[in-house]
């Protein structure tokens, strides 16, 4: 029996090809949007699978990057994401710093608080925050997209700032303390260096969701001057129905910045040594 | 003996004596704002939504108390029923799938062989991918005439589904959807059984316990705190995940079929001004989540106490 889960183990070539078919059943939708952005847009569908239009243009990349509206769109995503990323770090490493420096009845109290607000779903709480927007007179603002920030995004991205400052050597802090540096001086120029690679993975998952979110644009923005891109996409896609290899050129060139984020931080993602999840 | 800092939170691992006073409440100034913002971001409004459940509010006029009566009339409302069908049925089909998705691929990739990486990054690859990105690409894949799915099954001679068109097939599209988003769920199934020590399944290898064995005795029982928070966190999270994908590609259509709590709230409250009547389904949309975490916790304890037979 030994033996054979030793085979079973080593049998690479057979290991392989079924990664290989997992990889593309999850690699395969990217790589048909892909193929049909890559064809020319005013020829009639393919009604015989087609993997590979022929020609291959770019066109579509061209006309979807000369679109101004396409372009106004993500100058907004890109300023909610420019704003709201570097609030998001401060506040949630400010929470973890400050939660790794407290005593254990805190600690624990505040993991319980985490742990609560990480289980309330979006969607229960997209309603009367929408009704608060309201209130507060920032519907059609930027600013109403980038309030999440303010909590650090997630509590899930407090917690991770936390279990990081904590496997850090307490006399770290305490010797800092004790030659009389204030607490943002400590945040600033001792903790957050230590913590890079949480930092890094913070960030990426920071991109993803502002860059990512439908919700708060989709109810919070009115004035299309104002829209950020998956709301501009999905009216590209209303409009221009029969013109798909325009739309996915759009997508692909939408979920680009997202792809990249993820490759360029996937050893903190994947890691395994730590869950990282996003609500 | 002890400093001050000692007497406010109780026991602490190291020495504390020499610490100058208030370093630790200097420090609990930086938890300030990620609280005040938590609780006005997000407790609040959990506790707007529940309250204006039990009321009559078009955002205009001060909202009016009406009692139960927002949820006895969408529980005799025809469609909501018929949106509280796809719902279960969305519930049912995607969440036990997701798990156990994420991790038999965990098992599968979980190891450190040449290429292991690359793999598990085209798994993860789909989550990121924004919302709306991935709700046009659907779109196209799942077309009835021109998308690849129904070309390569008729390139085979296989049946083609109307998909998004036909609504016995609508919602399967979204439930297919899921699952190819399983990435949090991965990477949570992947540090979950890396932290099962080797040296068990070498004790039980020793005992003479074989490939299915190990799995049953080792690898499940010390997976199975880890596949409950994975299961935990699909209940709460997928509906809410149905938001941006259902507008996006059907709005609802056909006949309802792809309507699903969420975007029902949406509509009662942001297009026809019912508020309390979207809160009073986003609450019973909690309820159902509680209740199928309830089933799943009475799943889980069966399956404890069968092991242990």
């Amino acid at each position: 029996m030994r033996t054979r889960l030793r085979a079973l183990r080593l049998n690479t070539p057979g290991w392989h090809l079924l990664s290989v078919a997992i990889a593309a059943v999850f690699g395969v939708p990217l790589l048909f949007a892909l193929s049909l952005s890559l064809r020319q847009v005013d020829r009639t569908l393919p009604t015989t699978m087609e993997w590979l239009p022929n020609p291959i243009v770019l066109g579509n990349y061209a006309q979807a990057l000369a679109d101004g509206n396409l372009i106004r769109y993500g100058l907004n995503s890109l300023l909610v994401v420019t704003v709201a990323l570097p609030v998001t770090l401060v506040v949630a490493s400010w929470a973890g710093l400050a939660m790794a420096r407290s005593g254990h009845a805190v600690q624990r109290r505040m993991v319980a608080f985490c742990v609560v607000a990480l289980l309330i779903p979006h969607s229960m709480i997209w309603l009367p925050r929408f009704l608060m927007v309201k209130w507060a007179g920032l519907i059609d603002s930027p600013f109403a997209l980038m309030l999440p920030a303010l909590m650090g995004t997630s509590p899930l991205f407090a917690l991770l700032f936390y279990w990081a400052f904590r496997r850090q050597p307490a006399d770290l802090f305490d010797a800092a303390a004790m030659d009389g540096a204030g607490a943002l001086r400590v945040w600033w120029s001792l903790a957050l260096p230590l913590v890079g690679p949480t930092a890094m993975a913070v960030a990426a998952l920071t991109f993803l969701y502002f860059w990512g979110d439908y919700i708060d644009p989709l109810l919070m923005i009115k004035s299309p001057a104002r829209y950020t891109l998956p709301i501009g996409l999905s009216i590209l896609q209303q409009f221009d129905k029969t013109r798909w290899p325009l739309v996915m050129a759009a997508a692909v060139l939408y979920a680009l910045p997202s792809i990249g984020v993820f490759l360029a931080a996937q050893r903190y993602f994947l890691s395994g040594r730590r869950m990282l999840w996003l609500s | 003996m002890s400093g001050p800092g000692l007497d406010r939170g109780g026991g602490y691992r190291f020495q504390v004596d020499y610490l100058p006073v208030g370093t630790f409440r200097q420090f609990r100034i930086l938890l300030f704002p990620f609280v005040v913002a938590t609780v006005l971001l997000v407790g609040l409004p959990a506790a707007l939504a529940l309250g204006l459940s039990f009321t009559d509010y078009d955002a205009l006029a001060a909202p009016s108390w009406v009692g139960l009566s927002n949820y006895t009339h969408l529980l005799e409302d025809r469609i909501f029923n018929i949106v509280l069908g796809n719902s279960v049925y969305f519930l049912a089909l995607s969440v036990p799938l997701r798990v156990l998705g994420a991790f038999a691929l965990a098992l599968w990739l979980g190891g450190e062989r040449r290429g292991a990486g690359g793999y598990r990054a085209i798994v993860y690859l789909p989550t990121v991918i924004p919302d709306a990105a991935t709700a046009l690409m659907w779109l196209w894949i799942v077309n009835p005439l021109y998308g690849p799915i129904n070309l390569i099954l008729k390139s085979l001679g296989l049946p083609q589904p109307g998909w998004l068109a036909d609504h016995d097939s609508a919602r399967l599209v979204f439930v297919m959807m899921a699952c190819l988003q399983i990435g949090e769920g991965f990477v949570v199934a992947l540090s979950g059984l890396k932290g099962i020590p080797r040296s068990y399944y070498q004790a039980a290898q020793a005992d003479g316990a074989g490939a299915l064995a190990l799995f049953r005795h080792v690898t499940l029982p010390l997976a199975l705190p880890w596949i409950a928070l994975v299961a935990v966190r699909d209940t709460i999270f997928a509906l809410p995940w149905t938001f941006a994908v259902s507008s996006i590609m059907t709005g609802g259509d056909p006949f309802y079929t792809t309507l699903f709590l969420p975007l029902y709230a949406r509509i009662q409250s942001v297009d026809y001004l019912k508020f309390g009547l979207g809160a009073a389904a986003t609450t019973l949309m909690i309820i159902l989540a509680a209740v199928a975490l309830g089933l799943i916790g009475l799943a889980a304890r069966r399956g404890w106490y069968a092991d242990e037979t």
